[in-house]
């Protein structure tokens, strides 16, 4: 378990970099800077005219379809990474009950293709 | 002096609670879901300590790339007004306590009489193997000994992905929509002509003042012009 957790010490590097990296821009913009907010300058900027609404406002559900036909196909990869790398000793049967898996989701693909879901009207 | 990976449990677990705990009190939904993200990366490090390699990475790929993308979706469309959420507050508070309770008093129960049983590691399907990580563990046995689940799983994909479509896409009425095929085959007849102007002629003394009429029905034109704009 020790030797799995050794290759991602470069993750922990990385992370460290970016938490100090981070931390100083905020930290030094923070020490260092002049500070004198007032009303108008902490407003919401919006090209020079004031804020029309509010930022939050509702999406459109086509974003959501999006999102979870995304969700879909990223579960199947998500089950290819195992499959690949133990092909060799699985043999036949597990190729194609891969084979099959992706069958089945081809046809949902297939369907989502030509009720127009992937189109951007 | 503790070990690293004890170390390493600690922050993740403690950073885990205390982003879990802003998510269920912070005011902006939209902080919520940022803190969510937060809890996931740090349950992804709490399977890497645990070994669970693949579990972890799964854990990035599908809930930080993709279900915390989904609920901020969810959030920004359900347009949560906060002062009509606080209305409801005195008059809902008695149910909703009373409903917490019985909750509470259950989970209470379920904790207390916990007991693992003693012969649970036996009744194991698969046993992990040693000297192998999680991932060929997995591939193993997922596609041939589970093989079942493995296809029921395509098809609940495939439900999920046809309820999504039947739920959120209707046709629209009034939107242009590209014609490929029709797009494709119109020539450059069509669009383009090439006219012999003479100098210093104005276009009022050549006549060839733009929309001349066309003979196609006049809903067609909006398509045709986008076309135009392609090529």
């Amino acid at each position: 378990m020790h030797l799995v957790l050794a290759n991602y010490f470069p993750v922990l590097v990385f992370l460290a970099i970016a938490l100090g990296i981070g931390g100083a821009m905020v930290g030094g913009s923070m020490l260092v800077a002049r500070q004198m907010p007032y009303a108008e300058k902490v407003s919401a900027y919006e090209c020079g005219f004031e804020a029309f609404g509010d930022a939050r406002r509702r999406f459109d559900v086509r974003f959501y379809l999006v999102a979870i036909l995304f969700i879909i196909f990223d579960l199947e990869v998500a089950f290819l990474f195992p499959w690949a790398i133990s092909l060799g000793r699985i043999g036949l049967f597990g190729f194609f009950s891969m084979l099959a898996f992706l069958g089945v989701l081809t046809v949902g693909f297939i369907y989502e293709w030509c009720k127009g879901a992937l189109e951007w009207e | 002096m503790i070990s690293a990976s004890a170390f390493f449990f600690y922050l993740f677990s403690a950073i885990l609670l205390a982003s879990a705990a802003a998510v269920v009190t912070s005011r902006n939904p939209v902080h919520a879901v940022l803190f969510l993200i937060l809890a996931f990366f740090n349950a992804a490090g709490l399977f890497l300590l645990a070994g669970a390699e693949f579990l972890a990475m799964i854990l990035l790929i599908v809930y930080v790339g993709a279900v915390a993308v989904l609920f901020l979706f969810v959030v920004m469309m359900l347009d949560v007004d906060f002062v009509q959420l606080r209305e409801g507050v005195q008059k809902y508070a008695p149910v909703g306590a009373a409903v917490g309770a019985v909750l509470f008093g259950e989970l209470w129960a379920v904790v207390l009489g916990w007991q693992v049983s003693p012969g649970a590691d036996s009744l194991q399907g698969s046993p992990t193997p040693a000297n192998m990580d999680n991932t060929h563990a997995l591939g193993q046995v997922l596609y041939t000994d589970y093989v079942y689940l493995f296809q029921v799983s395509s098809l609940i994909l495939l439900v999920a992905m046809i309820g999504a479509i039947v739920l959120t896409h209707r046709r629209r009425e009034g939107t242009r929509r590209q014609n490929i095929t029709m797009q494709q085959t119109r020539s450059v007849r069509d669009t383009l002509e090439t006219l012999q102007v003479r100098m210093g002629a104005g276009v009022q003394e050549l006549g060839i003042l733009r929309p001349r009429p066309r003979a196609e029905p006049a809903e067609e034109e909006p398509r045709h012009e986008h076309a135009a704009g392609d090529h």
